[in-house]
Order: C-alpha cells, then structure tokens, then sequence
C-alpha cells in the first residue's frame, strides 16, 4: 500500500548532495540513503537534480514515464511523474540527455521550486542528486534546500572541487553550513583525515566551519550494487558500507525532528 | 499638446436641450484627444528618420526589456556601442551632405551584417549602438569584429575618391550574475568604447574574461594547500573559533 498521498506535514526537510567533481558517488550515496531513511520509518523524496544528464532512474532500473522536464514544459502533474520504488520512497526523475535542461533560466527555476514546494510537503525529508560541477542548476538547488550535504572522496581533485563550490556558494550565495561526506575511504581515520584538512582550509581561507557527516568505506557490494541495480543497502545491509551509512542516515533523520538549536538556514531559491 | 475646444457646441435650431448637442460635444472631445494621441505617438517614433535605424529613445526601451528577459530566462544580452573614427574630418573636407551620405552609408552596410534579431541603433551623432539579444561575450565580439572588417572593406566614394571609414567598438555583456540597470550596462560598454579610441581607434576593447564571475577561483595559495597536505596545524585561533561556533 502506498499510505503517502493525502498526507502532509507543515514542512519536510530538504537536503541536496553535490560534489563539485563528478564520480565520487553522489547519486548512490544519494539512494541508498534514501533508502535506509525510509526503512528508518520516513516517507523519502528523491529529486534527480541532475537534470541534464539524469542517472537515478539508471540505477535503480527505473522505467521513467514523466520527468522533471514535462512538467517545466507541458504542465504533467508532478504527483503522478513521482515513481514509487518502495512503499515509502518516491523518486522524482529528471530526462537524460537534454542539455540545456542542464542550465535553467531564472523563471525556470522558479517555477521548479514552487513544483517541489507543492509536492513536498508529502514526504518527511527531500533528497535531491544534483549534477556534478558548479552549473546554475546545482547552484540554485543549494539554495533551496535547507541543507547542503558535499560529497567527496580523499581524491585530490575531489577535495580541491568540493573546495570550489563551498566558496562559490559561501561567497556569492552566502550559504554558511556545509555537512561532509567523505566516500570511498580506507577507514573512519581516512574519512576524518580528509575531513580535518578541508576543513582547515575553509576555516583559514572562507572563516566557516565544517560539519563532519561521516566517511563511507570503499566496499565492493557498493559496486556489486550499482552494476545490479539495486541498492547495496538492500543487497548487503550487513555490508561495512551499508551499515555506516545506516549511522549517517540516523543523522539526517535528526534533522526531520526539530529542536532548539538547529541550524536549520531555511533555503531561498533564487530567483 | 490638445487645442483649445473652443466654445461649446450650441444647437443652430436653438434647441439647448437637444440630444445631439451632447453628442456632437462629446465627438469634439474625442478628437482633441486622438489627435493629442497621436501627437505622443509621433514623438515616441522609433526611427531616425536619416539612417532608417532605431533612434536612441527606442533603443534605450529595447535594452531595457531585453535586460528583463535575461533576469527571466538567464540568456545573455549583449551590446556594443560604436563610434566612427575621424567622422569630423569628413563633415570639415567634405561637407554635411556628405557626411550624412557617409552615416547612411555605413548603416546600410552593418544592416546586412547583423541577425534579424539584433538592434541596431543610431545613438547620437556619429554614435551607433547594437543591441545582441541572447548573445554571449564570445559571439558579440564576434560580431563587432564582423561589422568592423565589414565598414573597412566597403570604402565609400566621395568626391571621386574611395573613402575606408573605420570606428572603434566597446563590446560589454549583462549576464544574470550581476544586478544592473540598462543606465549602467550602458555607461560600462562606452567605457570599453572610450578604451578602444584611447587605445588607437579602429579596435574592438571588451569585457576581459578573467574579471568574468563564475570561475572556480580557487586561489594558488589555496589550491597548495588543499592539494599539498600542507595545510599548516590547526592554530589557538582555528580552535577557538571552531569552539565558539559549535557552542
């Protein structure tokens, strides 16, 4: 049974994992997340960001109808674009290959934000997988979302492009808090490593302060995974990978309840 | 500016209760109207009526609304303002006919040179301004260099002798990174203008890319230290900022 429609909380958190450099894991971070959050009891959006070069719908074998584009183009309700992948879990597709889906006009924006305003509110917590780079689409989904979660590996280059976004958005977006999620990783002392140093370069370089999410160890059930389309949290929750990711998805259920002290900087969406 | 109505209609019967009175009173109005109308119509004309190009009030309103469209669709809007070089010397040698035959001259030429969608004004003078919209700096400083090879290899014929005129370009873009009135982006690209006439005239100056916004920027410094683990330790000061943030 899908229980979701019809009911609606005031206001469901909203989170977007981007990465600057493309292939660190974004998007299977991004679903399997999403998956142990909602075996964790909530009602999960996954909103494929990655509007030119879509790949949610790839990994989980998806047969995608309606995208994100027909309902910029012809007004499709985007209720019924939603695919339903567990009772729980919904997965708002994007189209691949349509380039300049990739970078929105200002109005196009606009009116996506106010499509996802609109279906939001039937879910607890909103993940959006935005493409790699620092592209008007992923910039203006990281000031939407409440959260920015920066996905990288200990792969310089990884580290030097997360680097770039987080002074793009804190500088020209003002956007102050930046949650780490380390992939790939020989153990938690690596994560924490790569952790540490970007986190003394943004501290000297852009005065913030980073939030450390977690590390993700380098597993081959992760790979076994994307290759079966299928989750490895699903396939191998009892993996390394899977079960810290299942401590990291505790952390983002934290986030759904609020409390006193929260940081929560509610996104605007620019327009 | 209406005429003045003059006195009000009165009936030739004498009838001052006639319904037509009324009637033929209110047509009287109606026209000093439409002739006031037109009137305001014929001064927001968009035409200068020498070269057949829009005028300076047009093209003001036109890059108004193409700078909307950028903020509503994120395209570029481009414009190059011109200015033909040594235009005085023609009017001095060759007299005001013929520097009026030399501006048509040149509008006819540029004409054939821009896209349908492009506007091309005469701004004042020997001032002409293009408005590219859609168009990225690239493309518009390919443009500017197609009107300027174009104006040098039509050389004009006054007074039995060829004439290559030249003119400096200033090439400027409003994309939607920044906040900027039309008065402003106007102001910018004559600055670049200014630039290629100081600089020798007959050359295009633009917008360097480098000052274009959206580039990583990360710096040397932090790029060493990012790739080079050599971040320095953490200092008292790192430590204790980071403290009193997460308290």
């Amino acid at each position: 049974m899908v229980e979701t429609t019809g009911r609606t909380t005031s206001r469901p958190v909203t989170a977007c994992l981007s990465s600057g450099k493309g292939g660190v894991g974004k998007t299977s971070l991004t679903v399997n997340l999403a998956y142990a959050l909602a075996q964790k009891g909530l009602r999960v959006l996954i909103v494929d960001g990655d509007l030119g070069l879509a790949n949610v719908d790839v990994l989980l074998g998806l047969q995608v109808k309606t995208t994100i584009r027909d309902i910029l183009d012809r007004g499709a309700d985007p209720l019924e674009a939603v695919i339903y992948v567990e009772p729980r879990l919904g997965v708002l597709p994007s189209s691949s290959g349509v380039p300049d889906l990739a970078n929105l006009g200002p109005q196009d924006h606009h009116e996506l934000g106010e499509i996802l305003k609109s279906i939001c509110g039937h879910f607890d917590i909103v993940l959006v997988d935005t493409a790699a780079g620092i592209g008007s689409s992923v910039l203006w989904f990281n000031t939407f979302v409440d959260y920015n979660i920066l996905v990288l590996t200990p792969d310089p280059t990884a580290m030097t492009d997360a680097y770039a976004l987080i002074k793009v958005l804190s500088r020209d977006y003002r956007r102050q808090n930046f949650h780490l999620l380390v992939n790939q990783v020989k153990n938690e002392a690596e994560a924490r490593q790569v952790y540490e140093h970007l986190s003394r370069v943004a501290s000297h370089f852009l005065n913030l302060t980073l939030d450390y999410l977690g590390g993700v160890p380098r597993d081959a059930s992760v790979s076994q995974g994307v290759r079966n389309q299928m989750p490895f949290i699903k396939v191998a929750p009892q993996s390394k990978a899977a079960l810290t990711l299942f401590r990291h998805a505790e952390r983002l259920r934290r986030w759904t309840t609020p409390r006193a002290g929260t940081h929560k900087t509610a996104g605007k969406a620019g327009g | 500016m209406s005429k003045p109505l003059g006195s009000p209609v009165s009936c030739p019967l004498g009838a001052d209760d006639c319904p037509m009175r009324a009637e033929s009173q209110r047509l009287r109005e109606e026209c000093a109207r439409l002739r006031e109308e037109c009137a305001r119509l014929r001064e927001l004309s968009h035409t200068d009526p020498l070269t057949g190009l829009f005028n300076r009030r047009y093209m003001k309103m036109a890059l108004e609304r193409e700078m909307e469209r950028t903020r509503r669709t994120g395209l570029p809007t481009s414009l190059i303002m011109i200015d033909l070089d040594y235009f005085k010397r023609i009017n001095d040698t060759y007299g005001h006919q013929t520097g009026d035959d030399a501006l048509k001259w040149t509008s006819g030429v540029w004409r054939k040179n821009l896209r349908r969608i492009d506007i091309l004004c005469r701004y004042g003078g020997e001032e002409f301004a293009v408005i590219l919209p859609g168009t990225r700096l690239q493309a518009a400083k390919k443009a500017a260099k197609r009107l300027q090879t174009a104006l040098v290899s039509s050389p004009l014929e006054l007074q039995g002798r060829l004439v290559a005129l030249t003119a400096s370009f200033g090439v400027d873009t409003y994309t939607t990174l920044e906040e900027l009135t039309a008065r402003n982006f106007l102001k910018r690209a004559d600055r670049y203008l200014f630039e290629a006439k100081i600089n020798g005239r007959n050359q295009i100056c633009c917008q360097q890319p480098e000052t274009a916004k959206l580039t990583p920027e990360v710096t040397v410094d932090e790029r060493s230290w990012l790739l080079g683990a050599a971040a320095p330790p953490a200092t008292e000061m790192d430590r204790e900022k980071r403290a009193s943030k997460k308290g």
